[in-house]
Order: C-alpha cells, then structure tokens, then sequence
C-alpha cells in the first residue's frame, strides 16, 4: 500500500475532489437549456419560457427568469413512461441512449481545469496536475471519445425499426464520421506549435506565447465549424430535417430516453467549448498575465477577482433596477407580482455585492505578497488554491462565451442541406485545414529549427 | 496487485467477446461485440504503459472501421441467419488448428524467457514518433515504410473514387438518364 502512503493527505484530498469535475458537464445541461430557451426567444423577438413558478411565503410567485419551467419540464419527462415499439430489438434500443450520456462524464477527464498546483506541504514538495488524467495522449483520447459517441445514434436508429430513424442516424453517423477528420486535421497545426498532445502543456505554451486563435486563426475557425457539425447541431442538424425526417435517429424515443438524448447534446456542447476555449483561447490561463507574476501578486489578483465578481453583482442589480421601473409604468395586469418577486433577486444581489467588495477589500489588506511563500520559496497551499480558482473561472467564463456562441449560430443560420454538408466537410474545409498544418510545419520548421 | 486485477477484467471481457464475434447470429451484435473487445484491448494497451496505441486503437479501430462496419451491416440490412450451421466438416480442420496453436504459444511462453525491460518497449508518444521518424543512416528506417503505407493508401482511395466515377459515366447509367 506503498501508494496510498506516498502521498499527503492534502494531497489525496485534492486528487479525489478533482473527480467532482466530471459532473460539470451535466451542471451546463442545467446552464444552457435555460440559456438556449431565453436565447431563442431574445433572437426571434418573444417572450422566453417564463410561465411555471415556485410560491414563496414573503416574495410571492418566483419564477427564477424562466429557470423554473426547465424544472418543470425535466420532471415532467421523468416520470413519463417508457417503451419500445413493437419489432425493435429491446437491448439495443434501451442501450442507445445511454452510450452518448455516458461518454460525458468520461469526456473532460483530460481538460486542465487549472494550472499546474506546486506547494509545498509538511517539508515536502507536492505537485498535482489540473485535469483529472494527466497524459501524454490527452487529445487523442478526448477524440477517441466522441467518435464512440456516435455509436448511441447509430445503434438507437437501427433498433427503432423505423425508416425516419434509420435515415436519420445513417446521416448523422456520416457527418460525424466526415466532421471528425477535418476537426483532428484542423486543430494539428497548433499541436505542432506546442510540441505535445497533452492539453496541459498546449496551455501553458500559450501562456507564454500568444493564445492559439492569434497564432492559427484559420484552425480556428475551422474547428469551430467542424465541432459544431461534431455537436449535430444547427445549422448541421441532419438528422433532424423536419421537412423530410420527422426527428431524426430520436423519433421513436420518449420520456427520459429521449431526455437523455437531448442532455447529451447540451454536454457535448458543454465539452466542445471547454476544449474550444482551451485548444485557442488561452484555457485557464489569464490574459496578459502569467501564472508566476498572478501568485507573485496574490493579495491583488484575488482582489481583481472579487472586484469583478462585486461588478457582475451590480450589474445584475441595474438589471432588475431598470426592469421594474419598467414594469411600474406599463400597465401589465400581473406588474404587482412581478415587482414583489424582484425583491428576492433585488435582496440576493444586494447581498453578493455587499459581500464580494468586503471579501475584496480583506484580500488587499491582508494578504500580503510574502504570505504566499514559504521560506524555502515554494507557494503555500493558500496560493496554490486561490491560483486554482481563479484559473477555473477565467476557464469557466471563456466556455460560456462559447456556449453563447453554439446558441447564436443556431437561431441565425438556416439548415443547411445534406449534399451541401458533405460538400462544405470533404471539399473545403479539409482542405484549408490540410494546407494550414503544411504551412504551419513549414515556417515552425524554419522558424524554430530542428523540432 | 492493481494492475493484475484490471488486467485480469480487462482480459476476460477481451476474450468473452472476441468469442461473442464468433457466436452472435446476428451479424450487428458480432460488430458491437468486436467493439467491446477492441476497447478492452485498448484498456490493455494503456496498462502495459502504452497509451498511445489504446487511443489510436479506440480512435481507429472501435471510431472509424467498425464505424463502416456496421454502417455496412445497416445498409445490407442483414438479418438474424438461423439456417447456417455453427459447426460443419470445415471445423474440423480449424479445431485441431486452434490446438496446436495453443501448443505453439505454450511451448514458447514456457521456452522463452519473460523478463524484458518495460522502458525500452513502453509506447509513449515521444517514444514512438522518436522510433518512427529515426532518419539517421543507421536507424531503423521505419519512416520509409510509413512514406509508403501512405502512398498506398492514397493510390487505393483514388482507385476507389476512379471506379465510383466511371459507374457514374458508364453507358447503363447514361441510357437510364435518356
């Protein structure tokens, strides 16, 4: 039990909390259905979901901005019925909408959610990755991942012993499959540039760099389009085509098998911009600073950090501020109700804010730069903690703006036709992606020598 | 200890369903069958320190091909076969095959010394690309064969795309669009 012992307690403490990471997929699930509902109906000018609430005793009818529909709707699917059409081979059908749900959680084990922790702990040097799996192959078996993903498709609209399905998932596995290869090509320039598979190492080489969407922008945007393809969303939901196939590998689903369907297409989405933000933007690593002088200065960061978040709270604040003095002068039937329900959010944010500028301000006070070393130079776990967190938001913030663009396209492309995805995957993006990993070999060749 | 355990799972699950590939009647099930054995194959891989072969196995093998498998066995829309015998005068000759190959691989292992140093075998990335890419005057001169696999490769797949081409262009097909 030589393994167990080699290591600290802190240190065992922290490699099983990393496990938690796994369940942040299906956390965005609950993130962005909210999130695309309230989208589409701000893109196409209407109301969005807003009409289920939860009655508290003082604040009246609370509707969380429509968050309490999705609730709604998730239980409602719960507790729906399942079956399987007559004719359809049961153990397939039953286990297709499991295999993409379940590559979920084994997904991000390879995305550095921080950098690397380096403390010193007990007289003992500690050193504990950011990702769950710190390999050499971490891209690799990100990829190899999502390509099993699309066996959920193909086995459930096999086994639903419908023709709808069946087409369905013939061109949903095409399209993954072609996706697949311009998504790997695309992103190999920068692999190139980096010298390593592993995502930890691609990051901190754009730390001290420049972020990969400088550095390849062409990749860049053909990732973008192929992981988006990759997602089978809009504006490359063929599978989907209500004009010709009624739902896709999915029309004989219902209930929490179709549920799982539909998360799963919200944690891939979830995975696909953590690994966006992380392969171009820079993952966990702040803008214009490195880690070293972020801990160098770690009383200031973190004030940075909570000064931020005091902003947000604001922020938020001048929202409801500005929406109830609307409310207060139209002449809305159920304003009163309303106005009663921002109290809460108006309490809430009043009381974030109020704590966020204290916690700012006990940060610039009392943590002082040579708190964050110990005698023999090594960080302190106080150090090594606050560097993680900060690099877990600025990861966070950057997968949201993705997010937000996957919701975006979607509600503003039309859907392309199936000839033309196949033409767009195979004719043109390969190829740009085939010549920007030949120029990018060549001038890192010539650029930077032998390697 | 651990790793023993995991290999032992790992084998078992390898082997069962490698003889699953055999047995299934339906020909889908001896695919996803064939799947579940390539992934714990993959699993082996990474256990004896190789990591990089079990993902280019899972990318390649479980991703790809079996992908076109069962793509193929989908599109044939191939049925369960009932009428087909499981053992008939071909097998046996393949029993007694399966025998003495049993019989070769024992003697050997019991022959052969097992010792062999884990640094020198190991599959890492570095490893592999250092073996493979060796363009010094001694080296092994892998990367000739690798430059040569890709050209075969290529020339197939513009064989393959010459002969879709020329169905298209072929006279039947110019008669049935008059």
């Amino acid at each position: 039990m030589d393994i167990i012992e080699s290591k600290s307690w802190v240190e065992w403490l922290i490699t099983i909390a990393k496990f938690a990471f796994c369940f942040v997929p299906v956390l965005y699930i609950l993130l962005l259905i909210p999130m695309e509902r309230r989208g589409a109906g701000f893109m196409q000018d209407r109301q969005g979901p807003n009409r289920s609430y939860i009655k508290f005793p003082i604040f009246g009818r609370v509707r969380l901005f429509g968050y309490v529909q999705n609730m709604c709707d998730g239980t409602k699917l719960f507790f729906k019925e399942m079956f399987a059409p007559k004719g359809s081979s049961k153990f397939l059908y039953y286990l297709g909408p499991a295999i993409p749900f379940a590559i979920v959680f084994l997904s991000p084990c390879v995305i550095p959610w921080f950098g690397p922790m380096a403390f010193e702990w007990g007289g003992k040097a500690v050193k504990i990755s950011g990702s769950i799996l710190d390999s050499d192959v971490g891209i690799l078996l990100l990829f190899g991942l999502s390509s099993l993903s699309a066996y959920g498709a193909v086995l459930s609209g096999w086994a639903s012993k419908s023709k709808y399905s069946y087409l369905g998932s013939l061109r949903t596995s095409a399209m993954t499959v072609s996706y697949e290869v311009c998504q790997g090509l695309s992103m190999m320039g920068l692999l190139v540039l980096a010298g390593s598979f592993n995502l930890t190492d691609i990051v901190s080489w754009q730390e001290h760099h420049v972020w990969g969407i400088v550095a390849q922008p062409v990749a860049f945007f053909c990732f973008l389009i192929a992981t988006i393809a990759e997602t089978g969303r809009a504006p490359f939901d063929v599978a989907e085509g209500e004009p010709e196939l009624v739902a896709g590998y999915h029309t004989e689903y219902g209930a929490m098998q179709f549920g799982m369907f539909y998360m799963g297409e919200y944690a891939h989405i979830c995975i696909a911009s953590f690994l966006v933000a992380t392969l171009f933007l820079g993952g966990y690593s702040v803008p214009f600073v490195t880690t070293e002088t972020m801990q160098a200065h770690m009383g200031g960061s973190l004030t940075v950090l909570c000064g931020i978040l005091a902003f947000l709270a604001l922020a938020f604040l001048h929202m409801v501020h500005r929406y109830s003095k609307k409310l207060a002068l139209s002449k809305q039937s159920n304003k009163m109700v309303i106005l009663q329900e921002y109290k809460l959010y108006n309490l809430v944010g009043g009381i974030a804010a109020v704590v966020f500028i204290a916690a700012a301000i006990c940060a610039w006070m009392f943590y002082t730069p040579e708190v964050a070393y110990t005698a023999s130079g090594a960080n302190t776990l106080a150090t090594a903690l606050g560097t993680a967190v900060i690099h877990l938001l600025v990861l966070v913030i950057k997968s949201v703006m993705f997010c937000w663009v996957w919701i975006w396209v979607r509600w503003t492309l039309p859907r392309f036709r199936y000839d033309h995805v196949m033409h767009l995957g195979w004719k043109i993006i390969l190829n740009i992606a085939i010549l920007n990993l030949i120029v990018t070999a060549v001038i890192a060749k010539l650029v930077g020598g032998s390697n | 200890m651990l790793a023993l355990i995991y290999f032992i799972v790992l084998a078992v699950i390898a082997v069962g369903s490698a003889i699953c590939v055999l047995l299934a009647k339906h020909p889908l099930y001896g695919a996803l069958s064939l799947i579940l054995s390539m992934l714990s194959m993959a699993g082996i891989y990474g256990l004896l320190g190789s990591p990089f072969m079990g993902v280019v196995q899972i990318m390649v093998y479980a991703g790809a091909i079996v992908m076109l498998l069962t793509f193929v066995i989908m599109v044939l829309n191939a049925g369960k076969d009932n009428n087909t015998p499981r053992f008939d005068k071909v097998s046996l000759f393949v029993v007694p095959a399966v025998v003495v190959l049993c019989g070769l691989v024992g003697f050997v292992l019991v022959r052969a010394p097992l010792a062999f140093d884990a640094t020198t075998i190991r599959g890492s990335v570095k490893f592999t690309s250092e073996t493979l890419f060796n363009m010094a005057q001694n080296g092994p001169g892998y990367f000739v064969l690798f430059e040569v696999l890709g050209l075969l490769l290529l020339s197939s797949m513009a064989a393959a795309v010459l002969m879709a081409k020329k169905r298209l262009g072929s006279e039947v097909s110019e008669k049935e669009g008059k």
